[in-house]
């Protein structure tokens, strides 16, 4: 058998078990870091006795980077609903007429313009300038520093998350917002039982990326004095001597956090799926698979 | 049953519905025909006011419903309505597209709708169906859940929008089919459709449209063998061909 022969095989034998791709690819990460490690350990860059003394010096840190994700996540997950529906369907109220438009052109364009500041200014100012407005107007305060950033990360969260669900929206058929007014629902009960639920299983996707990019963002927040990973991570590294050490555990930790719980949403998110609605079973795929796809796909298509 | 009483609708500068009135007497199958662009849908959407009619009245079992204080969502709980496209509920199975109207509107408990919903499944010969979700069905098998979403909700009368002009045409038959049940069984029908074998065995009476105004009214026979008007006489030609 040739080498892509057996890579085909390989390959193959795989599409029908998701969890242990996964864990191979895992395990292969794993593999590498400490290959590289250990590489490093080998020609003296890297000191293992420092990595094993402060194995566990991160984890406070990484439970204050992961609260400051988590709620600043969940508060603008709550203000994007409604954020994303005044952008997704007010242009449509404000073509018509009448005390409907009066009342939302405002709200639209205060919309529009929060998400363009936000979007089109860096995190990084955004940070400095929530926490020195908070550390004005509540000095000396040992508290600030966290939730300043955390109010700053909810900011920027905010205005990134509102797109995602106006698009996510927008991407609901008319028709389908149509085929339930026909059966008398009232607009209310149209957006909580057809538009949110399609919308939100479009968008898994989308959010999982904005989660892992606040995560990862929430590494700014060392410099306005937030006791997070990375200004852990630089302790470690300014006051101790050991940068690189530093730098490799913070990594290992970012990682460890962010790479399972991507897995877990793609887990999810197959498990769950609707034939013909967001993810697809699988996109790519050779052989049997791509049987059960036809099968399952009956003349009409996935529209 | 249905009355619509010289209704105008204007898109814009667009004046698609110049005057068009109609009668349905209850259990009556009314059979609209006429050219794309005629108005047929603006007219159907303008009885269960999906669109507002701009002049004119639209009085159902008697009641003016176009009127400011009657809610629309009551007016489409009276009058069903079934679309070209099926607009199924993509993220419900059969059974819960077919339940999701008398849960939500009707405010019925899961079990008695889901017995509900079984027997509106039954009636349009999908109760093996029900775990289906809108992608794992064909055409007509949508459609007939379509129907059965409609007549869940126990309406006075139901629009039929095209319903087979989207079906591959071995789909055609088995719509048509449960469409001609309903009729028999005194169901108060509005259907815009080319399918002339139904409208001639089904239909108690057919109108025909052009450029937004009723061009010719009679029965089947009326208006597909002895078309008075001229436009018509060139439609019907056309489509009987």
């Amino acid at each position: 058998m040739g080498l892509k022969a057996a890579a085909k095989e390989i390959w193959t034998r795989l599409e029908d078990r998701p969890v242990l791709r996964s864990a191979i690819a895992i395990g292969g990460l794993l593999g590498l870091g400490l290959a590289l490690v250990l590489g490093l350990a080998a020609v003296g860059i890297v000191s293992l006795r420092f990595l094993a003394d402060n194995a566990t010096f991160l984890a406070v840190p990484a439970l204050t980077s992961l609260s400051a994700t988590l709620l600043s996540f969940a508060i603008g997950f709550a203000g994007a609903i409604p954020m994303g529906l005044v952008r997704a369907f007010a242009p449509r109220i404000l073509r018509g007429e009448g005390w409907r438009r009066a009342a939302f052109a405002p709200l639209y364009g205060a919309v529009t313009s929060y998400v363009e500041a936000i979007r089109g200014t860096p995190a990084f100012v955004q940070i400095f300038l929530v926490a020195q407005v908070s550390g004005l107007i509540f000095p000396g305060n040992p508290n600030i520093p966290f939730w300043g950033g955390t109010l700053a990360l909810t900011i920027n969260t905010l205005g990134y998350q509102t797109e995602v669900f106006r698009a996510g929206f927008q991407s609901v058929g008319q028709s389908q917002v149509e085929a339930a007014k026909s059966i008398g629902m009232r607009p209310v009960q149209v957006f909580l039982h057809i538009t949110l639920p399609q919308g939100l299983r479009l968008i898994t996707l989308p959010l999982v990326n904005e989660w892992v990019g606040l995560f990862k963002a929430s590494a700014l927040l060392a410099y306005v004095a937030v006791p997070e990973l990375l200004w852990a991570a630089s302790y470690l590294g300014n006051n101790r001597s050991h940068p690189i050490e530093a730098f490799i555990m913070v990594s290992s930790v970012y990682l460890a956090i962010i790479v399972p719980l991507s897995k877990a949403v793609g887990w999810w998110e197959r498990k769950h799926r609707i034939p013909g609605l967001g993810v697809a079973e699988r996109t790519v795929g050779v052989g049997r698979r791509r049987a059960v796809v036809a099968a399952g796909t009956p003349a009409g298509g996935l529209d | 049953m249905i009355t619509v009483q010289n209704v105008h609708k204007w898109f814009g500068d667009l004046h698609v519905l110049k005057g068009v009135s109609l009668q349905v007497n209850k259990g009556d199958a009314l059979v609209v025909i006429g050219p794309s662009g005629s108005g047929k849908s603006t007219l159907l959407r303008c009885i269960n006011l999906l669109v507002q009619p701009d002049e004119g009245d639209v009085i159902i079992d008697g009641v003016k419903v176009n009127d400011p204080r009657i809610r629309p969502e009551w007016v489409r709980q009276q009058v069903g309505m079934v679309f070209q496209s099926f607009n199924l509920f993509t993220h419900l199975n059969a059974l819960e597209n077919v339940m999701i109207g008398l849960r939500k509107v009707k405010r019925m408990d899961r079990a008695g709708a889901e017995q509900m919903a079984r027997f509106e499944l039954e009636r349009v010969g999908l109760a093996d169906k029900a775990d289906a979700y809108p992608a794992q069905l064909s055409g007509g098998q949508q459609q007939r859940v379509a129907i059965a979403r409609a007549l869940a909700l126990n309406p006075k009368a139901v629009l039929f929008d095209e319903p087979t002009s989207a079906l591959d045409p071995e789909f055609i038959r088995e719509v048509l089919d449960v469409m001609t049940k309903l009729a028999e069984e005194g169901m108060t029908m509005v259907v815009v459709t080319h399918e002339m074998g139904f409208a001639h065995n089904v239909a108690d009476r057919v109108l025909f449209m052009a450029d937004g105004v009723v061009v010719e009214e009679g029965t089947p026979d009326e208006v597909f063998d002895r078309p008075q008007k001229e436009r018509t006489q060139a439609f019907v030609g056309k489509i009987l061909g």
